[in-house]
C-alpha cells in the first residue's frame, strides 16, 4: 500500500442479539441484529425501502419477513435469507463507518461469538468480500480482552443473547481449550422469563421482544428491594403487572452454569496463575448487565478461596472497541497475508 | 471497568501482545487456507492411510508404491520404519513390502470416568464410582504400559473433566484407541448385575437412554456441537472398529469375571450415544465393568485383586482387538 492511500480501521462486534462498530475515525454505531424484507409489494410501498436493518426493521415487523440470523452463535444453517441477512447487518455498519470516508481502504476486526468462530469463518469471510479490503475474524472475548489490555491471567465472561462464551487468556491467542461455550445466555433467560410470565398471567399478552426490554431494564439475581413491575395488555387494556419473583428465577437460572463453568476452565488453568484468574474475572456482553450477577459468581469463587467478578465500563461496544485495537496493532505485512 | 476498586490486570508486555495477535493472524490464515486448527500434525490419518495401503496390497498381492506428504513430525517413533524412513529422508517413494506397515495399535487414551465433584454412583458404604475407575485405570495403563503401548490417561488425580475434555484430550494426542471406563448402577441391585460393553450408536432401549443422558450430563457441550457431531457420526467407519473393540473387550471382561463369580451376567455388547464416544475422532469404547447397585458386586469391588482382575480383561480385550486389526485387516474394515 503506498504511503498515500488513506486507511479506515474497524471493529466490528457481530452478535446475535446486538451488532456494533468501532472506527479509527473515532465513531461509534449500534443496530440490533434484525434485518427484514418486505413482505409484498404493499408492504414495499409502505416501508418504502428494499430492506430494513435494526431498530426499524423490529418497528415494522408486522410487514417484513424478519430475520434475526445469529441463533445460538451460528449463522443459521441452509437459510439463504439468513446469511444474506448477515450481509446486510456487516454491509450496513460498514457503510455508517464509511459514510465520511470515501475511498479509503478498510481493514476490519470482526469478533463473533465463539460457535461463529469454529463453525463459520469461512461463510463470514465469503460474506465480506468486497465489502472490506482486509479482514481479521476473532472470537468475541478475545476481542474483549484485547481491548482492556487483559491478555495475560484473566477469565472473560461474554454474555450474549445467543451464547455466553468463556475464556482464559494465559498469555496466547487462545485455543480450543480456553474456551467454554454455553447456551445458556440472554435468549434462554427470555425464553424462561416468557414461560413463567404464561403461567402465573395467562391472561397477559406479551412478545418476545417485551420480554427481552423487561429483562434488560430491570433483570436481576439475589435479593431486590424493589418490586419489578411492568405494564401489559390484558384484553387490549394496559395493566401494571408484578414480574419480580419470575424475573429473578429466569436471571438465576444462568447463575450455576456460569459458575460450574467458570470453575471448570479455572480448573484446568496452571495452580499458580489461579489466584491470579480468579481476582480477574470479566462479564462482558449485554447480559453481564444483569443486576447482582457479578456478586453471585463471587459467591461461587469463595469456595476456591474467593475471587474477584468484575463488569467492563461499557459492555455494548467492549467487543467493537476491542476488534478496533487489535486493527490498529496489527502490522502492514498482517494485514496483507488477511486481504480479503 | 467498574469503580468499587482499583483493576489492576496483569500487564501483557508489547512483545507478548504482539504474539498473541500473531497468533490472532495465524489462526485466520489457517481458514483462509482451509486447515484446520490443531490439526496439522496428526496422526490418525496416517495409520488408516497406511493401513488401507497394506489390505490393497496385500489382497493384490503387487508391490505398492507409497508417498507420504505429511511432516516428519505426523509420525510416532514407534511407527517408524526403515521405508517410511527413507522416504522421509529422500522425498521420494519407497518400494514398501506391506508387512511393514505399522497397523498395530499403539496409542490408547484410558479414561476413567467421572471425578472432581462429579463421583459418579456409591454405595452406602462409601465405595464411589470415581475412585474405582481412577484404581482400575491406572491398573490397566501398567498392563497396557508392559506390553509396550503408549497410554495416556484423562485423568491422574481425582479432578472433574468434562467430556468434552476427554474426548478432545484423546483426538489430540492423535490416539488410536480410546477406553473410558464406568461402574454401573440399577434400579434393583439385586436383580440386575453384570458386565456391560458400549460403542457409539444409537438406542431405543429406556434404561439406556437414562443412563447415557446421566453419563452425558457433564458433557461442557452446547446444543449446537451435538447436533453437528450426531448428525455426521452414525455412518463413520470408527463405528464399525468401536463394536469390534467392545466385543473384543466385553468377551475378555466375561470371562475373567465370570471365573471368580459365575452369576455376574454378560449384558453384552450395545449402542448408545454416550458423548465421549460420539466426539472421539478414534475407535472408542464405554465398559461398565460392574455394577455398585449389587450388593456382591460392591463386595468384589472392593478387592483390590478383583480390581486388578478387570484391569487385566480390559488390557487382554485391548490387545486382542489391536491383534486381530495387525493381523485381519480386510477390505471391509478399512472401507
Amino acid at each position: 500500500m503506498s504511503a498515500k492511500e488513506k486507511v479506515l480501521s474497524v471493529g466490528i462486534d457481530l452478535g446475535t442479539s446486538q451488532s456494533a462498530i468501532a472506527t479509527s475515525a473515532d465513531a461509534r454505531y449500534v443496530v440490533d441484529s434484525y434485518v427484514g424484507w418486505p413482505v409484498d409489494m404493499v408492504a414495499r410501498k409502505v416501508v418504502k425501502k428494499k430492506v430494513l436493518i435494526g431498530a426499524e426493521a423490529l418497528d415494522n415487523r408486522s410487514l417484513l419477513d424478519l430475520h434475526r440470523p445469529l441463533e445460538q452463535g451460528l449463522i443459521k444453517e441452509g437459510s439463504e435469507k439468513d446469511v444474506a441477512a448477515v450481509k446486510e447487518i456487516l454491509g450496513h455498519l460498514i457503510g455508517l463507518a464509511t459514510q465520511d470516508a470515501e475511498g479509503q481502504k478498510v481493514r476490519a476486526v470482526v469478533g463473533v461469538p465463539a460457535e461463529t468462530m469454529r463453525v463459520n469463518k469461512q461463510q463470514l469471510r465469503q460474506i465480506l468480500k468486497g465489502t472490506v479490503d482486509s479482514l481479521i475474524i476473532v472470537s468475541e472475548p478475545f476481542a474483549v480482552a484485547y481491548g482492556i489490555d487483559a491478555l495475560l491471567h484473566t477469565m472473560i465472561i461474554d454474555i450474549g443473547a445467543g451464547t455466553t462464551d468463556f475464556c482464559v487468556m494465559r498469555g496466547r491467542y487462545p485455543t480450543e481449550e480456553d474456551q467454554r461455550t454455553l447456551t445458556k445466555a440472554g435468549d434462554s433467560i427470555d425464553d424462561l422469563l416468557g414461560k413463567l410470565i404464561s403461567e402465573r398471567h395467562p391472561e397477559v399478552q406479551f412478545s418476545e421482544h417485551m420480554v427481552r426490554g423487561w429483562k434488560e431494564k430491570h433483570g436481576f439475581v439475589g435479593e431486590s428491594k424493589e418490586k419489578v413491575v411492568v405494564k401489559a395488555p390484558v384484553h387490549g387494556k394496559m395493566q401494571p403487572l408484578d414480574i419480580t419473583d419470575a424475573l429473578r428465577t429466569a436471571c438465576e437460572s444462568v447463575v450455576a452454569p456460569f459458575s460450574e463453568t467458570m470453575i471448570d476452565l479455572l480448573a484446568a488453568v496452571d495452580p499458580e496463575y489461579q489466584e491470579t484468574v480468579r481476582q480477574n474475572v470479566i462479564l462482558s456482553g449485554r447480559g453481564s448487565k444483569i443486576r447482582g450477577l457479578a456478586a453471585e459468581l463471587e459467591k461461587s469463587l469463595k469456595e476456591l478461596g474467593g475471587g474477584s467478578v468484575r463488569m467492563v465500563e461499557d459492555p455494548v461496544f467492549a467487543g467493537a472497541v476491542g476488534g478496533l485495537a487489535i486493527a490498529l496493532d496489527a502490522d502492514e505485512s498482517d494485514w496483507e497475508k488477511v486481504a480479503a | 471497568m467498574s469503580p468499587r476498586s482499583p483493576w489492576r490486570p496483569p500487564v501483557a508486555s508489547p512483545r507478548l501482545k504482539r504474539r498473541i495477535l500473531s497468533g490472532a493472524v495465524d489462526d485466520n490464515l489457517r481458514a483462509l487456507r482451509n486447515q484446520p486448527r490443531g490439526r496439522l500434525h496428526r496422526r490418525r490419518p496416517v495409520s488408516w492411510a497406511l493401513v488401507a495401503a497394506a489390505t490393497a496390497s496385500a489382497v493384490a498381492g503387487a508391490a505398492l508404491w507409497l508417498v507420504l506428504e505429511l511432516p516428519e513430525s505426523a509420525v510416532p517413533p514407534l511407527a517408524r520404519r526403515p521405508a517410511i524412513d527413507a522416504a522421509l529422508a529422500t522425498g521420494t517413494p519407497a518400494r514398501t513390502p506391506p508387512q511393514v506397515f505399522p497397523v498395530a495399535v499403539r496409542k490408547v487414551v484410558v479414561d476413567p470416568g467421572h471425578g472432581g465433584g462429579d463421583l459418579g454412583t456409591r454405595t452406602p458404604l462409601g465405595l464411589v464410582e470415581k475412585e474405582l475407575t481412577l484404581d482400575i485405570a491406572r491398573r490397566l495403563v501398567a498392563q497396557l504400559r508392559g506390553d509396550g503401548f503408549e497410554v495416556e490417561l484423562t485423568r491422574d488425580g481425582d479432578r472433574r473433566i468434562s467430556l468434552r475434555d476427554r474426548a478432545r484430550a484423546a483426538n489430540e494426542l492423535g490416539a488410536d484407541l480410546f477406553v473410558s471406563i464406568h461402574v454401573n448402577w440399577f434400579e434393583d441391585g439385586r436383580a440386575n448385575r453384570g458386565i456391560e460393553t458400549y460403542f457409539l450408536g444409537p438406542s431405543d432401549d429406556p434404561f439406556i437412554v437414562r443412563l447415557t443422558s446421566a453419563e452425558n450430563r457433564e458433557s461442557g457441550y452446547a446444543i449446537a456441537d451435538v447436533r453437528r457431531l450426531l448428525d455426521s457420526i452414525y455412518a463413520d467407519l470408527r463405528q464399525e472398529q468401536s463394536r469390534a473393540l467392545a466385543r473384543a473387550v466385553q468377551r475378555q471382561l466375561v470371562r475373567s469375571l465370570q471365573e471368580v463369580t459365575p452369576e455376574v451376567a454378560d449384558r453384552g455388547v450395545k449402542s448408545a450415544p454416550f458423548l465421549v464416544l460420539v466426539a472421539t475422532e478414534m475407535p472408542a469404547i464405554l465398559a461398565e465393568v460392574a455394577s455398585l447397585s449389587n450388593a456382591d458386586e460392591a463386595r468384589l469391588l472392593a478387592q483390590e485383586g478383583y480390581r486388578e482382575r478387570i484391569a487385566v480383561a480390559l488390557y487382554r480385550g485391548i490387545r486382542a482387538y489391536s491383534e486381530s486389526v495387525a493381523q485381519t485387516a480386510t477390505p471391509t474394515e478399512v472401507r
